[in-house]
């Protein structure tokens, strides 16, 4: 399997799936077409085309699945705590939000030093709340700190 | 004589104190996000949605044009002093300004990539006056066959900006399944929400872009190395070009404002083209082709007129026709539609004030970028200095806010994570995104046009070639895509 037929197999998922669920919507007749009948059309072109390409895509190298943990770290980092900013987001409320995202960032994926990290969090945090919560008026939510 | 009495009332616009100070901000930022490599103007437009959502429609579009073009001139900057291009548009310009500014000569390169990009801009903005309100007069005898035809055409093109059709048409046609999520436009049909409330309205322009392009290049930027180059010094009292570089540097700058303008017209990434092709012109035209890449200053002059051009020609279909033809003009729109207007044949005749307004602006900010540029440029190559590693998680947080202040809902931030998430797995996996977040914008508007056309011809396809402009769109669609097609199926089996 390599990157191409791996994009590939999505779209032809994705493509069956959109192709499926559209059967169960109103087709209409032809001179009042209903909700299905477009993403109908679009989801059998895109399976189609997923599987031209997973076909085309015959030579290129195989994924190094046991690699890829080693060579996606740095994305999977980040995408783990944005998921945990958004998690904390409402509870914690925007500031404190921000600064724990700013130093887990700074510390765990730029690899600053614990304390560069802390205090750099710790500015970033405040100074995107300050400019976005008072100088711009975004209603950030306000969390335990009420602020 | 309308269109200069029309300009007149457009300087009245944006002459206020309240538009200058957004045209001078939109300008500082686009210079700033073109200086700085990884973030695009695309991000840069993207960063600063939120920011507008406290100002008016007119001054939103003011600022947001200001970063594009804004960011056009930035690139030059890096790619001159630190062979690294600050904007992708800007990477032809590294091949002669930087060899220029090893031989002592990047003030002269710099003043002259400002000029030409002052002078393409211009020049594109005299022709955006005149031929917009010409294609939007054109436009609004278009019934839903003739609108259908021309988003197909729009499709079809956006297809083939990546080297293959396979990966790029497939991305077009995702984009328009992920735009029918949520209530079908004509009948209020729930499609594909499963039952989750906050789907109904559909995902939302605002955090698929923000994902895909800002959080996706992100994630794409933790893959790619950092390594220093050698900064070259530049001083202020040898900005000004020999009368010899000038002389040179003329005919380069009235061809690459040709170049940019045409090439600007058409869907893609025009401004990247057009440097290119402006590069390989002044080439093949030159005495003394075997200068350019150590030096030649035509090298410079043409391609950074050319980027500047294509994206002022690039506003013409997005304001006249409602089509935005890159990923700049696409969140440009995304940011006006928030703001509750339609860019498109009746924008230009219903709003003719914000229209004009931006015209305006658009000559104001070319001023101001060419001053910004020339004495500051060493105040924007000190932000150079900042290091990646410590930009992206501001840059990361600037987005969450972007994404969340749209509707204060921490759902459209997981819909934002999806989209970063899957821009970032298909970009790796060779497929392009931006026909992707092009086609969701579309999407709608296509749809309804296909469906009202039926409804109209009570079930007939013949519509579509009962009028004459239907036609020939839908003749130049199905030839388009014969191309591209054979173009791509010539090429050797698809590796990755």
């Amino acid at each position: 399997m390599n990157k191409q037929r791996a994009g590939a197999l999505v779209l032809l998922v994705v493509g069956l799936y959109g192709l499926f669920s559209s059967l169960r919507l109103p087709m209409g007749k032809w001179s009042e077409p209903g909700a299905a009948a477009f993403p109908l059309i679009v989801s059998a072109l895109l399976a189609l085309s997923g599987a031209v390409i997973y076909a085309r895509a015959r030579a290129g190298a195989a994924v190094d699945w046991r690699g890829l943990l080693r060579q996606q770290w740095a994305p999977l980092q980040i995408v783990v705590l944005t998921g945990g900013f958004i998690l904390a987001l409402e509870a914690l409320g925007y500031l404190l939000t921000a600064s724990l995202y700013g130093f887990a960032l700074l510390f765990w994926v730029s690899r600053y030093r614990l304390w560069v990290a802390l205090g750099t969090g710790a500015l970033i945090g405040i100074g995107s709340w300050y400019i976005f919560g008072r100088l711009f008026e975004t209603p950030l939510p306000q969390g335990i700190l009420g602020l | 004589m309308d269109a200069l009495h029309n300009l007149l009332t457009g300087f009245a616009t944006a002459l206020t104190l309240k538009n200058l100070y957004l045209a001078f901000v939109g300008c500082l930022w686009g210079t700033i996000v073109g200086v700085l490599p990884g973030i695009g103007p695309v991000a840069g437009i993207t960063l600063l949605i939120p920011a507008t959502l406290g100002i008016d429609a007119t001054g939103a579009i003011i600022m947001l044009a200001a970063i594009y073009y804004g960011a056009m001139y930035g690139g030059s900057t890096t790619s001159i002093l630190m062979n690294i291009p600050g904007e992708s548009a800007s990477v032809i310009t590294c091949l002669d300004g930087y060899q220029m500014a090893r031989k002592g000569r990047a003030g002269a390169a710099l003043f002259i990539a400002a000029f030409g990009s002052w002078v393409g801009g211009t020049l594109a903005i005299v022709g955006l006056m005149f031929m917009a309100p010409l294609l939007a007069d054109f436009a609004t005898k278009f019934g839903p066959p003739e609108m259908f035809s021309i988003y197909l055409l729009a499709f079809i093109l956006l297809s083939s900006l990546g080297h293959d059709i396979f990966t790029t048409m497939p991305m077009v046609l995702l984009g328009l399944l992920l735009a029918s999520i949520g209530m079908d436009p004509l009948t209020g049909v729930l499609r594909f929400t499963h039952g989750v409330k906050h789907l109904y309205d559909g995902l939302g322009f605002v955090p698929i872009a923000m994902g895909a392009f800002g959080l996706g290049e992100i994630l794409a930027a933790t893959q790619e190395s950092e390594e220093g180059r050698g900064l070259q010094k530049v001083r202020l009292r040898d900005l000004l070009p020999t009368g010899e570089e000038f002389r040179a540097s003329i005919g380069a700058i009235l061809r690459g404002s040709g170049i940019g303008f045409f090439i600007g017209l058409l869907p893609g990434s025009a401004h990247i083209v057009s440097s290119f092709l402006s590069y390989l012109t002044e080439k093949r035209l030159s005495k003394h082709p075997e200068r350019f890449g150590k030096g030649a200053i035509e090298g410079v002059a043409g391609p950074e007129t050319a980027n500047n051009a294509a994206s002022g020609a690039a506003m013409i279909p997005f304001l006249g026709l409602g089509i935005p033809t890159g990923p700049p003009a696409a969140v440009m729109m995304i940011a006006l539609l928030i703001h509750g207007i339609r860019p498109g044949p009746l924008f230009i005749s219903e709003q003719a004030h914000v229209f004009w307004g931006l015209i305006a602006s658009m000559y104001i900010g070319n001023v101001i970028l060419l001053i910004l540029n020339l004495p500051l440029v060493g105040v924007f190559v000190n932000l150079l200095r900042i290091p990646a590693r410590l930009l992206f998680p501001i840059i990361l947080l600037v987005a969450l806010v972007g994404t969340y202040s749209g509707n204060l809902d921490t759902f459209e931030l997981v819909v934002f994570l999806g989209a970063g998430v899957v821009g970032y797995a298909f970009r790796s996996w060779g497929f392009e995104i931006a026909p992707l977040v092009l086609a969701m914008i579309l999407g709608p508007a296509a749809e309804i046009s296909f469906r009202r056309s039926l409804m109209r011809s009570a079930g007939s396809f013949g519509i579509f070639f009962a009028s004459p402009i239907a036609a020939t769109l839908l003749a130049a669609s199905a030839l388009l895509l014969t191309w591209n097609v054979h173009r791509s199926l010539a090429k050797a089996p698809a590796k990755a």
